[in-house]
C-alpha cells in the first residue's frame, strides 16, 4: 500500500513519452490552428494582404447576429440546413446499423460476407459515392427515376427540388457510413457475455425482452460514443452536397437550400477573402457543437 | 475491446486493399494533362541551337542571349480534354526555343491553389487567370503589374475586343493579356430541326419561337433551360440584350432590377414554361439534349465536344446564340495569361515569360481546337482559324461579349443573382421583381463590404 503511495508520487517521465508523438501532432495541426483561429475571429484578416489586417474586436461575431444582413441570411440558412441534416440523419445512423449489427451476430452462414457487404461503401471516398449517387439521382436518364417511371411512379426532381435534395443526401449518407457504426456496435455485442443470456433465457426472457434487458443496457457506453461522434461528423456534412446539388435549389431568401454550414464557411474564408469573419464563424458552428455534445453526455449519465 | 483486433481490424485491412483499386480511376481524369507536360519537358532535352527560333520567331532574340537556359513554370486549370491541346502547345514551344523550358501544371480548386501559393511564395511564372478574377487576384498580391513588358511585346488592344481586353486592366495598369474567349453557345438538333420543316439555327426571337414550339410535342421538348448553371449567365446575356446592365459603370451598384432585367427574366420563365422541363438540375439540359429528345440547348462552347458531332448519335451542331432582345450581346469568360507575384523578381524569366505569352497568343489557333475562339483578333481572320468549325461560326458572336466592371471581389456579387434567377426558374419565387430588388439589395451590401476592405487600388508591387 505505501509502495503504491509512494509510486504515485514519483514522477516518470515514461508516460509522457509514450503520448508524445501524438501530442506533437495534435499541438501542431489542432492546437494551434484552433487558437490561431480564435485570435483571427477578432480581425478583418486575409493571409494574403497583410497590409489590409484590422483589428476589429467582436464585429465578425456581431454581424452574424445582425439581423436582416447578408452575412446573418447566408450564415443562418446554412446553420439550419446543417441542423436539419443532423436531426434527419443521425436517427437513421443509429438505428440502422444497430439492427443490422444485432441480426449479424447470430450465428447465420455467410455473415462474414454480408458484415464486408454492409462495411464496404465507408472505405469509399466522399466524391465517389457522392457521384454514385448523383448517377443515381439525376433526372435525365438516373437509375432511380429510369425505374419509378417503369413502374408507373411520380418522378421527382431528386437533387433540385425541397424536400427531395435533402433526402437524397441523407440516404447518400446513410448509405456511405452506416457500416462504420455497425461494425463498433457488432464488435461491443461480441464483448456482451453469453452467460447472461442464457440466464435471462433461463429466467423466461423472449428475444426482445433479451435485447431490451440485456443488450441495450450492456451497449450504453457504446451507445453514447456512436451518438456523439456521429452527431459531429454529421455537422461537418461538406462533401456531399458540393459534389451532389451544389447547394442547390437557390432560394430567394439567399443561400442554397442544402448549403451546409462547412460549406459557407469555405466559401467565406477561400471563395471570398474573408478569412476573419469564416473563422468567426468556425467558432460559433464550434461553441454549438460543444454545447451539443455536453447536452448528450449529460442526457445519458442521467439514466444511471 | 479484443473482438476489435479480430474483426474490425482485418475487416478493414481487407476491404481497403479491395476496394483501393475502385477509387484510383477517379484520380485519374485530373492527372490527364500530366503526361504531355512531362513529354513537353522530355522534347526540350534535344535543342537544336540556332536554327529553330530564327525560322519560328523571326523578330524574337533568344532569351538566352544573355540569361542562358531559362526554366518556366506555368500553371492553368484545364483539367479537362482542354489540357491536351495546352499541352501540345507548350511542347511545340518547348520544342522550338531551345533556351527556354516550359513546364505545364493543369489542377483544379485552381483559386484556392493560387491563393495557397502566394501565401507561401511559390507561385509559377505564368499563370492563366479567369477574366473576371483579375482584379481581385490584382488586390490579393498574387498578379502583378505588366505594363512595361507589354509594351516591350507589341501587344496592344488594337488587336481585341474592347471588352476583353479591358478586362485585364485594373486601377489603371495592366495585368493580363487574353488567350481565348469562350461564348454562350446556342447547340441545336439538326435531325429534329429538320423533322419539323426548319433547315437553319433561330437568329431572332420569333424563328427561336417557331421552331421551339414546333419542336416540343409528346416527350420532345423544343428548348431546355435549367434551375442552376448557367441560368445566372443566360440572365447576364438576356439583360444585356435587352439593354440593361449587371452593375453600374464604377461597380459600385447592382443594376440587374431595371426593366430590362425584369423583362430578360420574363422572356426566360415563359421559354421554360413553353418549351422546357421545369426545374432541371444543373447539366440535366444537355444530358436531355444528348438523349436527341431537345431541339436548342445554351450552355458554354467549352461543351461543344460533349453534345456535337461524335459526341451524340444525331446530327447535333454548334452556332452563335440568337438576337432575342433589341440589341446583340452575348455572354462570355475569357482565359488570360498573367505574372504572379515573387518576392524577388528573375529579369530573365520576365522576358522568357514574354516570349512565351507572345507565342501562345500567335499561335493560339491550336488553342481554338481545344473548343475555344481566340481573343485575338488577327488570329480569328487567318485562314487556319477560318478552316475550323463550328468555332469560326461561332468566332463573331464574341464581338458582342461584355465583361465585369474591373473591381476586386466583384464575383461575390453575382452570387445573390444566381439565387434570385434560380429561385425564379425553379418556382420557389413567383415575383420576378421582388427577387431581383432583394438580390440587388444583398449585392450592394457585398459590394460595400469588398470596398471597405479591399480598397481603391492594389498594394504597389
Amino acid at each position: 500500500m505505501t509502495a503504491a503511495v509512494t509510486r504515485k508520487h514519483r514522477f516518470s517521465l515514461t508516460p509522457y513519452l509514450f503520448i508524445l508523438p501524438h501530442l506533437i501532432f495534435f499541438a501542431v495541426f489542432i492546437g494551434y490552428p484552433f487558437f490561431s483561429g480564435l485570435y483571427i475571429s477578432f480581425f478583418q484578416y486575409d493571409v494574403l494582404r497583410p497590409e489590409a489586417t484590422v483589428f476589429v474586436g467582436l464585429q465578425n461575431y456581431l454581424d452574424l447576429f445582425k439581423a436582416g444582413s447578408v452575412k446573418f441570411i447566408e450564415f443562418w440558412n446554412s446553420m439550419q440546413v446543417t441542423l436539419t441534416f443532423v436531426i434527419f440523419s443521425v436517427p437513421f445512423l443509429v438505428v440502422i446499423p444497430l439492427v443490422l449489427a444485432v441480426l449479424l451476430n447470430i450465428k447465420v452462414p455467410g455473415r462474414n460476407f454480408f458484415r464486408a457487404v454492409y462495411f464496404a461503401p465507408w472505405v469509399l471516398s466522399c466524391a465517389v459515392i457522392s457521384l454514385i449517387w448523383w448517377w443515381i439521382f439525376q433526372s435525365q436518364g438516373g437509375l432511380l427515376n429510369y425505374y419509378l417511371k417503369m413502374l408507373g411512379l411520380e418522378t421527382p426532381r431528386w437533387l433540385s427540388t425541397m424536400p427531395y435534395a435533402m433526402i437524397s443526401i441523407i440516404i447518400a449518407t446513410v448509405w456511405w457510413t452506416m457500416g462504420y457504426n455497425m461494425i463498433i456496435f457488432l464488435a461491443a455485442l461480441q464483448d456482451i457475455p453469453t452467460d447472461l443470456y442464457e440466464a435471462a433465457e433461463m429466467d423466461g426472457a423472449g428475444s426482445w425482452a433479451r435485447f431490451v434487458h440485456v443488450t441495450l443496457p450492456l451497449l450504453r457506453p457504446v451507445l453514447v460514443f456512436i451518438v456523439i461522434t456521429t452527431i459531429i461528423a454529421s455537422f461537418n456534412l461538406l462533401g456531399q452536397p458540393m459534389m451532389m446539388t451544389r447547394g442547390a435549389p437557390a432560394q430567394p431568401t439567399g443561400g442554397g437550400a442544402t448549403e451546409p454550414v462547412m460549406l459557407r464557411i469555405f466559401t467565406e474564408g477561400f471563395v471570398r477573402p474573408f478569412q476573419g469573419s469564416a473563422a468567426a464563424m468556425s467558432v460559433v458552428v464550434a461553441t454549438i457543437m460543444v454545447i451539443f455534445s455536453f447536452a448528450n453526455f449529460r442526457i445519458f449519465r442521467q439514466r444511471d | 475491446m479484443k473482438s476489435f483486433a479480430r474483426i474490425v481490424l482485418p475487416v478493414l485491412i481487407i476491404l481497403s486493399m479491395v476496394l483501393s483499386a475502385c477509387t484510383t480511376p477517379t484520380a485519374a481524369p485530373t492527372q490527364a494533362a500530366a503526361p504531355t507536360a512531362v513529354k513537353a519537358a522530355e522534347a526540350t532535352k534535344a535543342p537544336v541551337p540556332t536554327e529553330v527560333p530564327a525560322v519560328v520567331e523571326p523578330t524574337q532574340a533568344p532569351a538566352g542571349d544573355t540569361c542562358g537556359n531559362v526554366e518556366l513554370q506555368y500553371w492553368n486549370p484545364f483539367t479537362g480534354p482542354d489540357g491536351p491541346f495546352m499541352g501540345k502547345m507548350v511542347e511545340e514551344f518547348n520544342a522550338s526555343h531551345p533556351t527556354i523550358k516550359v513546364t505545364m501544371t493543369s489542377q483544379g480548386e485552381y483559386y484556392t491553389q493560387l491563393a495557397t501559393a502566394a501565401a507561401a511564395d511559390t507561385l509559377p511564372d505564368v499563370a492563366i487567370v479567369h477574366a473576371d478574377q483579375v482584379p481581385t487576384q490584382a488586390f490579393r498580391n498574387v498578379l502583378r503589374p505588366i505594363d512595361d513588358l507589354v509594351v516591350e511585346m507589341g501587344i496592344t488592344g488594337a488587336d481585341y475586343p474592347a471588352g476583353v481586353w479591358n478586362a485585364g486592366e485594373v486601377a489603371g495598369h495592366r495585368y493580363s493579356i487574353p488567350l481565348d474567349i469562350h461564348p454562350m453557345t446556342a447547340f441545336y438538333n439538326a435531325d429534329l430541326f429538320k423533322a419539323a420543316g426548319f433547315e437553319a439555327a433561330p437568329k431572332t426571337a420569333d424563328e427561336f419561337n417557331a421552331v421551339a414550339l414546333a419542336i416540343t410535342a409528346g416527350d420532345n421538348k423544343g428548348f431546355d433551360i435549367t434551375g442552376g448553371f448557367p441560368v445566372q449567365q443566360i440572365f447576364q446575356q438576356m439583360l444585356h440584350q435587352f439593354g440593361g446592365s449587371e452593375f453600374n459603370a464604377e461597380g459600385t451598384e447592382a443594376t440587374w432590377n431595371s426593366e430590362a432585367g425584369v423583362k430578360a427574366l420574363q422572356w426566360m420563365k415563359d421559354v421554360q414554361t413553353k418549351y422546357s422541363e421545369p426545374n432541371l438540375e444543373v447539366d440535366a439540359e444537355l444530358n436531355a439534349f444528348k438523349t436527341g429528345s431537345v431541339g436548342m440547348v445554351w450552355n458554354g462552347i467549352w461543351q461543344t465536344t460533349n453534345v456535337t458531332g461524335d459526341g451524340v448519335e444525331f446530327d447535333g451542331r454548334a452556332t452563335a446564340v440568337p438576337q432575342i432582345g433589341p440589341q446583340m450581346a452575348v455572354w462570355a469568360g475569357s482565359h488570360q495569361f498573367t505574372l504572379p507575384v515573387h518576392k524577388t523578381i528573375d529579369p530573365c524569366k520576365d522576358k522568357a515569360a514574354a516570349i512565351f505569352i507572345k507565342y501562345m497568343v500567335e499561335n493560339s489557333v491550336t488553342w481554338a481546337k481545344a473548343g475555344q475562339i481566340p481573343a485575338s483578333a488577327a488570329v480569328r481572320k487567318s485562314a487556319e482559324f477560318l478552316a475550323i468549325e463550328p468555332q469560326a461560326s461561332i468566332a463573331p458572336s464574341v464581338e458582342y461579349a461584355f465583361f465585369p466592371p474591373s473591381v476586386p471581389g466583384i464575383t461575390d456579387a453575382y452570387g445573390p443573382l444566381g439565387e434570385a434567377v434560380g429561385a425564379v426558374m425553379n418556382g420557389t419565387a413567383t415575383d420576378i421583381k421582388a427577387a431581383l430588388d432583394d438580390a440587388a439589395k444583398r449585392a450592394n451590401e457585398i459590394l460595400a463590404q469588398n470596398k471597405t476592405t479591399y480598397g481603391s487600388a492594389p498594394k504597389a508591387p
